[in-house]
């Protein structure tokens, strides 16, 4: 009786020490799946234009994973890809840049000044409200088709994400910790310096991530109606010369510079939330 | 001689916007003597930390004079400082960095800083935590980091608005011994607000009662109890007596 009972025990204790490893491949089945899946798309459809016959009218719009590889393989290699990638990159970066530059502090202001929240307000709203491709035709109006027309289409996307959060976050200011700064001779910009910033963090993060997406769609578009160079502007022309390995390639270009900055973003958090407890999930 | 700390005659009252006003405070007086230590024990919203809040120049009062050794309290200053309730630690700094907040905001080098706020770790009992965040500590070191940080700008007056309460019992034992021995040493004039009667005797030169809202001094008590005070004073029948006489004066005011 009692011999069972260490056995059961035993089986119970062994049960347990066997579960890390089992909650290894817990861990990694996901990403294994994820990845499998990928793969398994990528033969077939490597295999559609080997298994049956397309059409010539098809195949003008047909390409395939490996002649997109070595496609891209080729852009880079010439070099030939630097210069738009060049120009769609400053044209993200510089109107990234600015809207965090612009977004923040105004941000910060609005959400601290009562009087400046209440002037400022009608034009957020009515900015925020309006699609912002609408904004196009007047900035290639004004600016040209250069760098600068497409810095300001991507400023006018991030912008609101980064100014709307930071406002959202200095409203939820920890009332007492201003108090206390206050206590110790903290001015207005100590404030914001030593409490308001780090306690709206998580939300301008959040506003930083949104701000990204809004930035890459902003140069695409750009690129896509109204602009000389650049990474979009190399696949309108590459489709018009039905050159959909090169369309591709743009394609994913994009994709992987966006997942990078996400993980930029990603990275930046964790760095910047050392301070917070981990909480135990799950 | 002039007070450390006096309050003559303070009125102050809470206008909140959409709300009634509150009368917070009417006719207040109080005098905090050069190193003494005074608590102050009322019923729940009487006022104490409106005037807590007043002394450390956080709102001003609507009417009446409140000085810090003869000249009125204009605004926050390095000459007092507070040990607040919740601990009021900034969650994204270190313990060391919490308590260089008062050096840093009074311009202090960096380097300087350092060795002040090294001492004071020290001096409450946190060497080795230094580098700790404040949701690594428990309550009693996160108030021992509330009481560095006051300390560390050697200020002159330490306000203290019911500093222990949110410890459990034990850790408010120990904390309230530490307390003076800091207090013993660092030779501040305290100014102390608490809910416990018996802390109140126990930590005071003087006990103030106060009145409900709008709250006024409604009897002061000399604590003539020998110093160091020790644990077992708590049990001697001075003890009780006084325990005794506050709470008589006390409980006319409490409402539920
Ligand atoms: N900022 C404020 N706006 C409006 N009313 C306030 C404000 N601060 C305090 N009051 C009111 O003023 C009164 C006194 O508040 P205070 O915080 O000084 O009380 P207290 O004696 O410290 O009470 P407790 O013992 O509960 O801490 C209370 O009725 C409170 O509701
Ligand atoms: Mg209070």
């Amino acid at each position: 009786m009692s011999e069972s009972r260490t056995i059961k025990a035993a089986l119970a204790s062994s049960d347990e020490l066997a579960a890390p490893g089992k909650s290894l491949w817990h861990r990694i089945e996901p990403a294994a799946l994820g990845i499998g899946s990928i793969v398994a798309l990528l033969v077939v459809w490597e295999l559609v234009p080997r298994l049956i016959t397309l059409s010539a009218g098809t195949k003008l719009f047909f390409t395939t994973p490996s002649q997109v590889a070595g496609t891209l393989w080729r852009l880079f290699a010439t070099g030939e890809i630097w210069t738009p990638l060049g120009v769609s990159a400053s044209g993200f970066g510089l109107g990234l840049l600015l809207s965090i530059v612009v977004g923040l502090p105004l941000g910060v202001l609005i959400g601290r000044s009562r009087t400046l929240n209440d002037m400022i307000d009608p034009f957020i709203t009515a900015f925020n409200a309006t699609p912002r491709l609408v904004f196009l035709p007047l900035v290639m109006l004004w600016l040209g088709l250069g760098l600068w027309s497409k810095v300001l289409i991507v400023f006018i996307g991030a912008l609101f994400p980064i100014l709307i959060n930071t406002y959202e976050g200095v409203r939820n200011a920890d009332k007492v910790l201003i108090n206390v700064v206050r206590s110790f001779g903290a001015k207005e910009w100590d404030i914001a310096r030593l409490v308001v910033v780090p306690n709206a963090m998580p939300y301008i993060i959040a506003g930083l991530r949104l701000a990204i997406g809004r930035a890459v769609l902003g140069v695409v578009v750009a690129e896509f109606f109204g602009s000389e160079s650049g990474l979009g502007v190399m696949m309108v022309q590459a489709a018009g010369r039905y050159q959909v390995d090169v369309v591709f390639s743009g394609l994913i270009i994009f994709a992987v510079l966006s997942l990078a900055l996400t993980a930029m973003v990603q990275i930046l958090e964790q760095r910047l939330s050392r301070w917070r407890p981990v909480h135990v999930s799950e | 001689m002039v007070a450390c700390i006096e309050g003559r005659n303070v009125s102050l009252t809470f206008r909140p916007p959409n709300r009634g006003p509150v009368r917070a405070l009417q006719g207040f007086d109080i005098d905090v003597q050069d190193g003494e230590f005074l608590s102050i024990v009322g019923p729940s919203g009487c006022g104490k930390s409106t005037f807590l809040n007043v002394v450390l120049g956080l709102i001003k009062a609507d009417s009446g004079d409140v000085l810090m050794r003869g000249k009125p309290i204009a605004g926050p200053g390095t000459d007092r400082a507070m040990v607040f309730q919740e601990f009021g630690l900034l969650p994204w700094r270190t313990v060391l960095n919490n308590i260089e907040l008062g050096l840093e905001l009074k311009g202090v080098p960096a380097g300087q800083r350092r060795d002040v706020s090294q001492r004071f770790v020290q001096m409450v009992g946190l060497s080795g935590f230094e580098g700790h965040y404040p949701h690594e500590l428990s309550g009693g070191m996160k108030q021992r980091v509330g009481l560095a940080r006051a300390l560390a700008t050697d200020p002159d007056v330490l306000l203290m608005d019911e500093p222990f309460a949110a410890l459990d019992a034990q850790t408010r034992d120990v904390m309230q011994v530490e307390l003076l021995r800091i207090w013993h040493e660092a030779k501040k004039t305290v100014l102390f607000v608490t809910h416990q009667i018996e802390e109140a005797i126990y930590l005071s030169d003087r006990v103030m009662v106060m009145t409900k809202r709008p709250g006024h001094a409604k009897k002061i008590f000399a604590i003539d109890l020998p110093r160091p005070r020790d644990y077992e004073m708590r049990v001697t029948p001075e003890f009780n007596e006084l325990k005794l006489q506050i709470w008589h004066a006390l409980k006319d005011e409490i409402t539920v």
